[in-house]
């Protein structure tokens, strides 16, 4: 069963990564797989990593296919070191609870909508995106205008 | 020295095949061993490695008749090595500046 669950994620990765290497990778997950210990600890740990590791490897892949081997922003994942601020999470979430209340609030209105509502709708979201991009736009100018922008963040990580 | 990021494992990694060409799974056991088990490599984790070292030619794929195909050897290329030595005498450097400092700040 977990093998077949194992076989069927590595159909995540691109074609030719998956002809190349996989079966050795289902040959060495069975290897490894049969030498876990047998308690319940080591069992979860071992199929968590190997799961999340298929999946960011799989994720990993189809970015080097574009890029090539050294993706310029998968460095954040080899620099230990580097750190999102805080203010990062709290910004997740303001985003993420805005999604879920226009998604509810979309499918509220959804039902009785008239061909006028949806273009009315339209123009509306087209406005709310300008205004959106410019308010970033300004944002990201002033943060860059006092050095605090991605692109200073980014030129400490690497020096 | 090339410009490509040695992450732990990827070092690891070559450190293993430095000794002898090896397939996946003796990788696997040999970086757990290596490295008293605290590096734990899945093999999503380590055939993403071994892809990006085939492409930049440091290690190569044995092709043996009699090898099954789900169990291929990989062993280091010159290049490959030449650019571990000089990661290690990178590290060996910044062990000694290390070593230094910590002995100032200590007298």
């Amino acid at each position: 069963m977990v093998l077949r669950i194992y076989c069927w994620l590595l159909w995540l990765y691109p074609g030719s990564h998956r002809d190349k290497f996989g079966e050795e990778m289902t040959c060495v997950f069975r290897e490894a797989r049969s030498t876990v210990a047998p308690a319940l600890t080591a069992k979860i740990s071992f199929y968590r990593r190997e799961f999340c590791g298929l999946l960011f490897g799989a994720l990993r892949a189809h970015f080097e296919r574009p890029f090539g081997p050294d993706i310029p922003f998968w460095r954040f994942y080899m620099q230990p070191e580097f750190r999102f601020p805080r203010s990062t999470v709290l910004l997740m979430l303001l985003i993420f609870a805005a999604v879920v209340l226009a998604i509810a609030e979309a499918s509220s209105v959804a039902g009785d909508m008239s061909g006028s509502a949806w273009r009315s709708l339209v123009s509306l979201l087209l406005v709310m995106l300008l205004a959106m991009c410019t308010a970033a736009a300004v944002i990201w100018g002033i943060l860059h205008a006092r050095r605090r922008s991605g692109v200073y963040r980014l030129q400490n990580v690497h020096s | 020295m090339e410009t490509f990021a040695l992450s732990e494992p990827v070092l690891l990694v070559l450190l293993s095949l430095a000794e002898q060409p090896r397939h996946g799974y003796s990788i696997l056991k040999d970086v757990e061993s290596m490295s008293n088990s605290r590096v734990l490599l899945s093999t999503g984790t380590l055939y993403g490695a071994l892809q990006r070292l085939l492409y930049n030619g440091w290690i190569e794929r044995l092709e043996e008749h009699n090898s099954p195909r789900d169990r291929r050897t990989y062993r280091l290329t010159s290049r490959g090595r030449r650019n571990l030595q000089m990661e290690i005498q990178r590290m060996r450097h910044l062990t000694k500046v290390a070593g230094l400092r910590m002995a100032r700040k200590e007298a």
